[in-house]
C-alpha cells in the first residue's frame, strides 16, 4: 500500500502532523499502537513553563536562550510565534477552542492545585492571567460524593494558598450515586457518558444553585463530554461556571484526541489503530517502507515517514538492564550509557531518562550511525534534549515540531 | 531465588505489562452503559491477580463481556485484555451448564440446517409478534429482535449445482470460508464473490468439510464443540492451503479473526502454520490490484451515498482499510468512514432476553452517529453488524464484497483481466 507520508504513532504530534500534510492533499496513513498519552492531558498546552526550576513568563523570550540541542532550537526561535500561531489555528480548526498567548504565560491548575504556566487552555477550564491579579475572590469548588479522582483537599488548599476563599462543596444527583455502585469505576470518563440529558445536567445544576449561592465563581471537575453539554450545565447555574481539571483518564484530554482524529479523517487521512509498526526497510540514506503488525506481509511505502512513537509510556523508547533504544529502527539515541545516570534518587527531582530521546539533525532527521535518514523526520515526545515534566514543554514540542515537519515534507518534491 | 534476571515479559497475555492507566475501561461499550460490569481493567488484568491468589475471586459478572476486542485495540501497553477475560471465564467454567437457548443460538449450523428445510414457513413465523413472545417468555429470545431471514437453499447447495463444474477452467484458484451467514442466510454474498473472482480470473473452491467457524459456541461457552469443529475446519484449511495450494478467502470478518487468532488464543487449536493463507477477500483483492496483477472495472452509473462501519473485529485485525480502499475505486461512490463504535448486538448476545436493553444502548451511539451521515447505505463486514444496524436504523446494510460485484462492469473486467 502507498502513501504519500506514513505517521508511526497516533497521538498529538503525529495528529498534528497528519492534519497539516493531509489539509494540503497528501494520501496519509498514521499507524497508533493504542491510545496515546493524549488521554491524560487535562485541558492545557504548554510551550515553556520552567527554566532552571524557575517559572516562564514570557516563553518566546526564554525559547531564545535556550540552548542548541532542544528542539525549538533546531526550529529556530525566530520561528516560534509563527508554528504557534499555527498550532493555535489548527486546533481551532478541528473544534478545540482554547485561549492564550504564546508571548506571555498564563495559569493553570492542576488536579491536585497547583499553580503552572502555561501557553494554551480550554475556554471552558478555569485559568489565571496574573497571579497578582486573581480573577474573582471567592469560589464554590464542586465535589461529587464517591468521585475520588479529584483530590479536592488538596485543590482547596492549593487555590488558597494564592489567595481565593474555597468553599468546598460536596453533592450528588440520582445519575451520580447510580454509578457508585462500580466503585473502582467511578471515573471522570464513566461520568461524563451519563452527564448527557438535559434532565441529568438540571439536577447538576439544581444542587449547585443550591449551595453556591455565595461564590463569585463555580468550579466544577472536567466531567463533561463535550461543549455541547458544558454549554448547557452554564446555561443552567446561575453563576459564572469553569472547569477544573481531574486525575487521569481526562475527559478534556479524550475530547482533544477524538477531536483531532475526527479532523484527520474528514481530511482524508487514514488512521490505523490498535496497530503497531514492526520493522522498517531502509535502503542507502532513505527508509522505502515500514511493516505492521497487523498489515502483515503488506507493508506500507511512502515518500516520506515520520517517527512520531512517544516516549518511554508509549514504547517509543525503550529501556531494558543495559541501554535506552528505539525499537523500530534502532535509531541513534541521545541517552546515557552508565544505567547508573538515568535516575536520580528522589522522584521529583529533575530526572536525566526525561530528556533522552532520537537524535536528530537541525532538520529533524533522525541518524543511524551518524547518517541522517533523508526521509524520516522524528517529531514530539520522541525527541531528546527537551523536558515536559521539569521544563513544561512537551504539548509544545510536540505541536510546533509536527508543524515544521509537515512544512519540511511538503517543501519537498 | 533466580541466578538470572528476567529481562523479558513472561506473564500470559502480558498482563504484567498492565499499568493500570484505566485507558481500556474509557472505550469499554459495556461499562458505558451499566454499572454491573466492573470494567476491562479489572474484569481483565487486575482481576487476574486476585484470581491467580483464589479462583473464589472470579466474578460472575464477566459473562457480560462482549468480545469486541476495543480495549485491547486501545490499550498503549499491550495486555491481551480481552483475552484474559475470556480464559477466565473458561476456567470459571462456563458454559458447563449452558442453557437450551444458548446452545440453540450458538449451534448456527443446526439451526441453519433445520431453517432452510422450511425457510419460507420459518421465515415467516419467525417476524410473527406471538412467535416471538413465545421465543421472549419461553427461550428468552427477545421479542424485539428482528431475525435474520432465512434462504431456501444453503449457499453450497447452490454452489455445486450452478458454480462448481465451471471453476476449474480459471487459471487461478482460491479456496472460500462461506461461514454460517452465506450458507443459511444470504448465499447472495458468496455468489458476488464467486463473480468477483471469477471476473479476475480466479476459480473458487469450497473447503473439504466446513463447519461453522464456533465464534459463537465460544461466546456461549461451549468450548468442547468449539474445538471440535474447530480441528475439523483446520484441517480442511490446512488441506486446501499445503496440498490444493490456495489461499483460504473469508467474507466474514468475524470467521476470520475467530479461525486465525481466537483458535490459538483461546481453543488451543495452533493454526500458525496456516495463518497468514487464511484471510478476508477485500485484503486478497486489494493486494493483487495494489501489486497491479488484477483490474477491476466499474460502471460509469454506480452513484451511492454509503457509509462504512469497521466491525470490531474487523478493527482488532486492523485490515478495514482494505475494504474502504477498494470501494473508494467505485468511481460514483461518495464514501465516509464513521468513528469506529460498537454496534451493540456481539453476535448472539444481542439476541438474549437480559442483553437486549443493553445491546440497544451500546449501540445507540453508532446509530445516532449513522443517522447524522444521511447516507443511503451502510457498508461493513460483519453480518451481525448488519442486521443490527438494518434493524436499528431502517438502513440497508451490505458487504463491501455485495457492493463491489453489484458496481462491477463483469464484462469490462474479464476483458481487462485477459479472459
Amino acid at each position: 500500500m502507498r502513501m504519500d507520508t506514513v505517521i508511526m504513532g497516533g497521538g498529538l504530534s503525529a495528529l498534528t502532523c497528519g492534519i497539516a500534510l493531509a489539509k494540503r492533499g497528501q494520501r496519509v496513513a498514521i499507524v497508533a499502537s493504542g491510545q496515546s498519552t493524549l488521554l491524560f492531558n487535562g485541558g492545557s498546552m504548554e510551550l515553556l513553563g520552567c527554566v532552571d526550576g524557575k517559572a516562564v513568563t514570557s516563553p518566546l523570550e526564554a525559547i531564545a536562550a535556550l540552548p542548541a540541542e532542544h528542539p525549538y532550537s533546531k526550529l529556530g526561535a525566530d520561528r516560534i510565534s509563527e508554528l504557534a500561531s499555527e498550532a493555535h489555528s489548527l486546533l481551532t480548526d478541528a473544534g478545540i477552542q482554547m485561549e492564550g498567548n504564546a508571548a506571555a504565560n498564563h495559569w493553570r491548575i492542576t488536579p491536585i492545585g497547583v499553580a503552572k504556566p502555561a501557553w494554551l487552555t480550554l475556554n471552558s477550564h478555569f485559568s489565571i492571567d496574573s497571579l497578582g491579579q486573581l480573577p474573582c475572590k471567592r469560589l464554590a469548588l464542586m465535589c461529587i460524593r464517591g468521585f475520588f479522582d479529584q483530590p479536592n483537599g488538596m485543590l482547596a488548599e492549593g487555590l488558597k494558598g494564592l489567595g481565593f476563599e474555597v468553599d468546598k462543596l460536596e453533592f450528588t444527583t440520582d445519575e451520580i450515586t447510580a454509578l457508585r455502585r462500580s466503585p473502582s469505576e467511578m471515573r471522570a470518563n464513566s461520568l461524563a457518558k451519563r452527564l448527557v440529558s438535559n434532565a441529568s445536567l438540571q439536577r447538576v445544576a439544581d444542587e449547585i444553585n443550591r449551595l453556591a449561592a455565595d461564590a463569585d465563581m463555580v468550579l466544577f471537575p472536567s466531567v463533561l463530554a463535550d461543549e455541547d453539554v458544558i454549554q448547557t450545565l452554564k446555561s443552567m447555574v446561575k453563576k459564572p461556571l469553569r472547569l477544573v481539571a481531574t486525575l487521569p483518564p481526562a475527559v478534556s484530554g479524550n475530547r482533544m484526541q477524538a477531536l483531532l482524529r475526527h479532523y484527520f479523517r474528514m481530511l482524508g487521512g487514514n488512521y490505523l489503530m490498535g496497530d503497531t509498526v514492526v520493522s522498517g526497510t531502509l535502503e542507502g540514506d532513505r527508509l522505502t517502507s515500514v511493516t505492521t503488525a497487523k498489515l502483515g506481509d503488506m507493508p506500507l511505502r511512502a515518500d516520506n515517514f515520520v517517527l512520531a512513537t512517544g516516549s518511554f509510556v508509549s514504547k517509543g523508547l525503550v529501556a531494558d538492564y543495559e541501554r535506552v533504544y528505539e525499537p523500530i529502527l534502532d535509531l541513534d539515541v541521545d541517552a546515557d550509557a552508565d544505567r547508573e545516570q538515568w535516575t536520580r534518587f528522589g522522584v521529583l527531582e529533575p530526572q536525566a531518562y526525561s530528556r533522552y530521546g532520537v537524535k536528530t539533525d537541525a532538520g529533524l532527521h533522525c541518524l543511524k550511525q551518524g547518517k541522517p535518514i533523508q526521509n524520516l523526520r522524528a517529531i514530539g515526545s520522541v525527541l531528546s534534549g527537551h523536558d515536559a515534566i521539569k521544563m513544561g514543554d512537551g504539548t509544545g514540542v510536540s505541536l510546533l515540531t509536527a508543524l515544521a515537519a509537515a512544512q519540511s515534507i511538503l517543501a519537498t518534491k | 531465588m533466580a541466578d538470572k534476571m528476567q529481562i523479558c515479559n513472561i506473564s500470559e497475555n502480558n498482563f504484567e505489562q498492565c499499568t493500570k492507566c484505566s485507558i481500556c475501561t474509557t472505550v469499554c461499550p459495556v461499562a458505558a452503559v451499566t454499572t454491573d460490569y466492573p470494567g476491562p481493567k479489572q474484569a481483565g488484568p487486575d482481576g487476574e491477580r486476585y484470581r491467580l491468589k483464589d479462583p473464589a475471586y472470579y466474578d460472575k459478572m464477566l459473562k457480560l463481556c462482549l468480545n469486541c476486542k476495543r480495549c485491547e485495540v486501545a490499550c498503549p501497553s499491550g495486555v491481551h485484555i480481552a483475552d484474559i477475560i475470556q480464559n477466565a471465564r473458561m476456567k470459571a467454567g462456563e458454559g458447563k451448564r449452558a442453557s437450551l437457548r444458548d446452545t440453540m443460538l450458538a449451534n448456527t449450523d443446526l439451526l441453519g440446517t433445520m431453517a432452510n428445510k422450511v425457510a419460507p414457513l420459518a421465515n415467516a413465523t419467525l417476524g410473527l409478534a406471538p412467535t416471538k413472545l413465545v421465543m421472549h417468555s419461553v427461550m428468552a429470545i427477545d421479542k424485539h429482535r428482528t431475525f435474520p431471514a432465512y434462504s431456501r437453499t444453503k449457499f453450497e447447495t447452490w454452489f455445486k449445482r450452478h458454480a462448481q463444474s465451471s471453476q476449474d477452467a480459471y487459471p487461478k484458484h482460491v479456496s472460500y470460508f462461506h461461514g454460517c451467514y452465506v450458507n443459511y442466510n444470504f448465499p447472495k454474498l458468496g455468489q458476488d464473490l464467486v463473480k468477483l473472482m471469477n471476473a479476475m480470473g480466479y476459480g473458487v473452491h469450497l473447503l473439504d468439510k466446513e463447519q461453522c467457524c464456533g465464534v459463537a459456541l465460544i461466546a456461549n461457552g461451549l468450548y468442547k464443540q468449539a474445538k471440535r469443529q474447530g480441528r475439523v475446519n483446520a484441517a480442511s484449511i490446512r488441506q486446501a492451503v499445503n496440498t490444493d495450494h490456495r489461499t483460504v478467502l473469508t467474507t466474514s470478518s468475524s470467521c476470520t479473526f475467530n479461525l486465525r487468532d481466537e483458535y490459538p488464543a483461546i481453543l488451543g487449536i495452533d493454526t500458525r502454520d496456516v495463518r497468514d493463507n487464511i484471510m478476508l477477500a477485500t485484503r486478497f483483492i486489494y493486494r493483487l490490484i495494489d501489486e497491479e496483477k488484477v483490474k477491476l472495472v466499474f460502471k460509469k452509473d454506480y452513484q451511492r451515498r454509503i457509509a462504512y462501519h469497521t466491525a470490531c473485529h474487523m478493527q482488532r485485525m486492523g485490515w478495514q482499510l482494505y475494504s474502504i480502499e477498494l470501494l473508494r475505486m467505485i468511481p460514483g461512490l461518495d464514501l465516509q468512514e464513521l468513528e469506529q463504535e460498537c454496534c451493540g448486538i456481539s453476535g448472539t448476545y444481542g439476541f438474549k432476553k437480559e442483553n437486549y436493553e443493553r445491546s440497544q444502548a451500546i449501540g445507540s451511539v453508532l446509530f445516532k452517529h449513522i443517522a447524522d451521515a444521511q447516507v443511503e447505505a451502510v457498508a461493513t463486514d460483519c453480518e451481525t453488524c448488519k442486521w443490527q444496524i438494518e434493524m436499528s436504523t431502517g438502513l440497508p446494510v451490505e458487504n463491501p464484497i455485495s457492493i463491489l460485484a453489484d458496481a462491477l462492469d463483469e464484462e469490462a473486467t474479464r476483458q481487462a483481466n485477459g479472459l
